[in-house]
């Protein structure tokens, strides 16, 4: 990791003008190490802290380091990693989809009823479970763009619709038995690794290649951190947000294939209060709720950590109340972090470059600040102006 | 009105404070004096040793182009600002800069854009942050008889329950310039208070501030119009480029005095001959958006750099983006080398060969979290990729070669824009176009908050794409860049085009005329 050369170390200003491009020029590339260690602090950081709360929860507990409690935690993340990828599209262009638990719900009820009620084969089950959670998916989006409806009301909306229409169609029962093929993908493993781990590790890969090497990939990030520069440069941003929406539907589909191969039944009760959890993860691997940053490793990671926080939670046999406050103190101090690092980041990058013309009214400001000290010994008292300076 | 009376005295209604009778001014002497201020932002020189003062009851206009300095000396008067060199006094009191001091010492600004909190009412908007209290709570009643006192002095026919979003423009000034009077106010500074005003508006306006005059506040009039100008100012004083030209009392002056004190003497016209010019390349044809634009109709051939040039508000961004599909029009037709292009489609009018550079890079055209080269490659990702895969080695190819016809200064192209100059930004923006050919480039003011060097090497590449037979609309505020770079200005004033100017009858003097009188 490279040092980030500190303020002390600065040359006084006031040289060659010459040698001015030269230190802006290093200026810069500071920065960008500065930045680059930075991103790197926020993901290293949640691999640090991962790691040693695992040494710290091996310490404490023989249980945790057994293959069965590892393969636990692996298992349990898997759901909630797949569903978090298509969030990490919606988050990317500065959306949000609360529907996914939902739609995970509906998924679910459907691969297995449609089997179970309506005789449909086992595969035209999981791809309706699929079509379903793409039209909610674009319902959003259209909604979004469309009739710019708040993300936020409008997926809260679909999360309400279809959390309903899977009760409606499974008249709020477990519907069992799942067809054979959930039993066997639940199981399989593929040289000892279970087939699920492998196939999330393979989603994340694809939308990872997806996100960083595809023309839609760099659209999202374009639409998300300026979704009006975009559209000037000729870049469909509907069309982008749309498709992550329709991707965020589509992965919530697969999480409830997934959730109902590990609970063997098609369950509308399943997966809620999901969402949060979902969002928690991917603002806790550093995607910014404001759009345009972000990754999928990073998801990845904050997933892994809240799975470590609830196995923490089970294996200390922490009071089963106390479970939820502490995963609220993770997910506060992983979005304080953000806050930090875009306000820390941005205003130093601002200070050191001293362009634009940001720099200059905060330097003022902060001056006036300064003589607004100075000045408050004047009387100046805003009632007496009011109701005395008012006299006739 | 209040009757006015006839002793020396000023009207008590006006709530001219005890302070004021603590420490008397000279009769008729200065109420406030900037001395000497000198202001600098990054790149610019904004204020350069400029004195200014004001003196009691008289209307002394401030006058420049655009960027002459005008906003950033009514920003110190307000304290908005602190200044690098000199002083603000305000009735001998050194005033310090902090917008509460600037309000306290009297000084209130009306600024361009209302400051009213719309879904308050007119009474409450009046003693913003003033409420009266009893035991607590806000008194409707006396609420009511303050903000009746200060309204009846300029607008007597609003209401005080009027929600402030329902307020014309007109009226929400009067508001203002109420919750003014309603403290105790000695300058009032009035930026560009008529843009918005239809004439008997400004008409009742003018009879306001002569009534506040004869009440001896000093009143900073900020206008372009110089007509106006002259039916209400007693002094006037132009900046240009930062520096003081000069105050004169406005019977010394008049029209073209003035303009020539704007424009300056050292624009002399840059004789060279016209450049051969291509086929049409934008035919726009009685475009018109509702309140905003005009039947307007313009071309620009291939080759050719046409520039639009007007006071700010006249127009001619809405222009440039109806053109583009940035903002839909209501009716008119655009053609982009023959072929139509239909409104609000950005993306269609890229294909057919349009290229914009918009006037506020941060806001329009940098994706301020990608990096130097994702932005310099946003318009072309069609080009880059092949089945939806990014190519990355093109993507460095084009980076490179942009970079490098662009003499763009980064440490690599893989950090983020914003890391960069604002030069360099502006230059990453114009690569992400010229990187696609573009037929025909939009420009909307390309060298706004770039630095000196920066913007001859912006207008060189303006010139170097002309030659090339791209055709060139551009939008300048700048008048050497206008003079010196256009084949032909077309001068915009309130949403028209109200003077067309080939290069040899091109001059300052002239734009300037047309800009200002319409």
């Amino acid at each position: 990791m490279r040092p980030v050369v500190s303020h002390r170390h600065r040359q006084p200003d006031g040289a060659a003008a010459e040698r001015r491009t030269v230190r802006a020029t290093s200026r810069a590339r500071r920065q960008a190490a500065g930045q680059a260690w930075f991103d790197a602090i926020q993901s290293f950081g949640l691999l640090v802290i991962i790691v040693t709360g695992s040494v710290v929860l091996g310490l404490a507990t023989p249980v945790f380091f057994t293959a069965a409690n590892l393969e636990n935690v692996l298992y349990s993340a898997t759901v909630i990693a797949v569903v978090a990828i298509g969030e990490t599209f919606v988050i990317l262009v500065a959306g949000i989809d609360l529907s996914v638990s939902a739609v995970l719900a509906l998924s679910s009820v459907l691969s297995v009823g449609l089997v179970v009620n309506q005789g449909l084969p086992p595969a035209m089950g999981i791809v309706a479970a699929l079509l379903a959670g793409a039209i909610i998916g674009v319902a959003n989006g259209l909604a979004c763009t469309k009739l710019r409806i708040t993300a936020l009301i409008v997926t809260l909306a679909s999360l309400s619709i279809a959390r309903g229409l899977a009760f409606i169609y499974s008249g709020g029962e477990n519907i069992a038995p799942v067809p054979h093929f959930f039993v066997f993908a639940q199981n399989a493993k593929v040289l000892g690794f279970p087939v699920i781990i492998l196939f999330t590790l393979l989603l994340a890969l694809l939308a990872h290649l997806g996100l960083t090497r595809t023309r839609f990939g760099r659209s999202v990030y374009a639409t998300g951190g300026n979704a009006l520069a975009a559209r000037l440069s000729g870049i469909r941003t509907d069309r982008v947000v749309l498709g992550c929406y329709a991707i965020s539907g589509i992965t919530a589909a697969i999480g409830g294939l997934m959730i109902t191969a590990r609970l063997e039944a098609g369950a509308a009760t399943s997966g809620e209060g999901m969402e949060l959890t979902v969002i928690a993860a991917v603002v806790i691997g550093g995607t910014s709720l404001f759009g345009g940053e972000g990754s999928i490793g990073g998801m990845l990671l904050g997933v892994l950590l809240l799975g470590l926080v609830q196995n923490a939670v089970d294996l200390l046999n922490v009071p089963p109340n106390y479970d939820s406050v502490v995963s609220g103190f993770v997910i506060a101090g992983a979005a304080a972090l953000d806050v930090y690092r875009r306000y820390y980041v941005e205003a130093s990058l601002r200070r050191r470059t001293g362009t634009g013309k940001q720099a200059s009214p905060s330097a003022s400001n902060s001056r006036a600040l300064e003589s607004s000290e100075q000045a408050s010994v004047l009387p100046d008292s805003l009632h007496d102006q009011a109701t005395g300076g008012m006299s006739k | 009105m209040p009757a006015h009376t006839t002793s020396a005295e000023p009207d008590p209604s006006l709530a001219i404070s005890d302070k004021a009778t603590m420490a008397p001014p000279a009769p008729a002497g200065p109420i406030l004096v900037a001395s000497n201020i000198s202001k600098s932002f990054p790149g610019v020189r904004a204020l350069d040793g400029v004195s200014f003062d004001v003196r009691r009851g008289e209307v002394h206009a401030l006058l420049g182009e655009n960027g002459a300095g005008k906003s950033t000396l009514i920003k110190i008067m307000a304290g908005l600002y602190a200044p690098d060199h000199g002083e603000i006094w305000v009735d001998g009191r050194l005033l310090p800069a902090d917008p509460a001091a600037a309000h306290a010492a009297g000084v209130a600004t009306i600024h361009q854009d209302h400051h009213l909190v719309p879904n308050m009412n007119v009474a409450e908007n009046i003693l913003l942050g003033r409420w009266p209290t009893s035991f607590r709570l806000i008194s409707r009643k006396t609420q009511q008889t303050l903000a009746m006192r200060a309204l009846a002095l300029v607008a007597p026919q609003l209401s005080l329950f009027t929600l402030a979003r329902h307020l014309s423009p007109a009226d929400g000034q009067l508001v203002e310039i109420a919750r003014a009077l309603s403290e105790e106010l000695r300058v009032l500074v009035m930026d560009e208070p008529t843009s918005s005003l239809s004439p008997p508006e400004i008409d009742r306006l003018f009879s306001v501030v002569r009534d506040l005059q004869e009440n001896g506040i000093g009143i900073v009039f900020v206008s372009h119009w110089l007509e106006e100008v002259f039916r209400i100012a007693d002094r006037i004083t132009v900046l240009r480029d930062g520096r003081l030209v000069g105050t004169h009392s406005v019977t010394a002056l008049n029209t073209d005095a003035v303009i020539r004190m704007m424009v300056g003497r050292s624009l002399r016209e840059i004789p060279r001959s016209r450049r051969q010019t291509g086929a049409t390349a934008l035919d726009v044809r009685g475009l018109t958006r509702q309140g905003l634009l005009h039947n307007i109709s313009l071309t620009v051939a291939a080759g050719e750099i046409v520039c639009l040039a007007g006071l700010v508000g006249a127009g001619r961004s809405e222009l440039a983006n109806c053109i583009f599909g940035a903002e839909a029009y209501d009716s008119g037709e655009v053609r982009i080398g023959g072929k139509p292009l239909p409104p609000g489609n950005p993306a269609k009018a890229i294909r057919l060969g349009l290229g914009y550079v918009p006037e506020d890079r941060h806001l329009q055209a940098l994706v301020e979290t990608l990096s130097v080269s994702a932005n310099a490659t946003l318009a072309v990702l069609d080009r880059i990729s092949r089945y939806g895969l990014l190519s990355f080695r093109k993507e460095s190819e084009t980076i490179a070669t942009q970079a490098q016809a662009l003499a763009i200064k980064m440490p690599s192209p893989d950090v983020r824009v914003s890391a960069l100059s604002g030069g360099n930004q502006q230059k990453v923006v114009l690569a992400r176009w010229l990187a696609r050919r573009p037929h025909l480039l939009i420009l909307d003011e390309p060298t706004k908050g770039v630095d000196v060097g920066a913007k001859a090497e912006i207008s060189e590449i303006i010139l170097q794409l002309a030659a090339e037979g791209v055709a060139i609309l551009l939008i300048s505020s700048e008048m050497p860049e206008v003079v010196g770079l256009s084949d032909r200005v077309l001068v915009m004033h309130t949403g028209r085009i109200v003077a067309e100017l080939d290069r040899r009858k091109l001059s300052a003097e002239q734009i300037m005329i047309h800009a200002t009188s319409g």
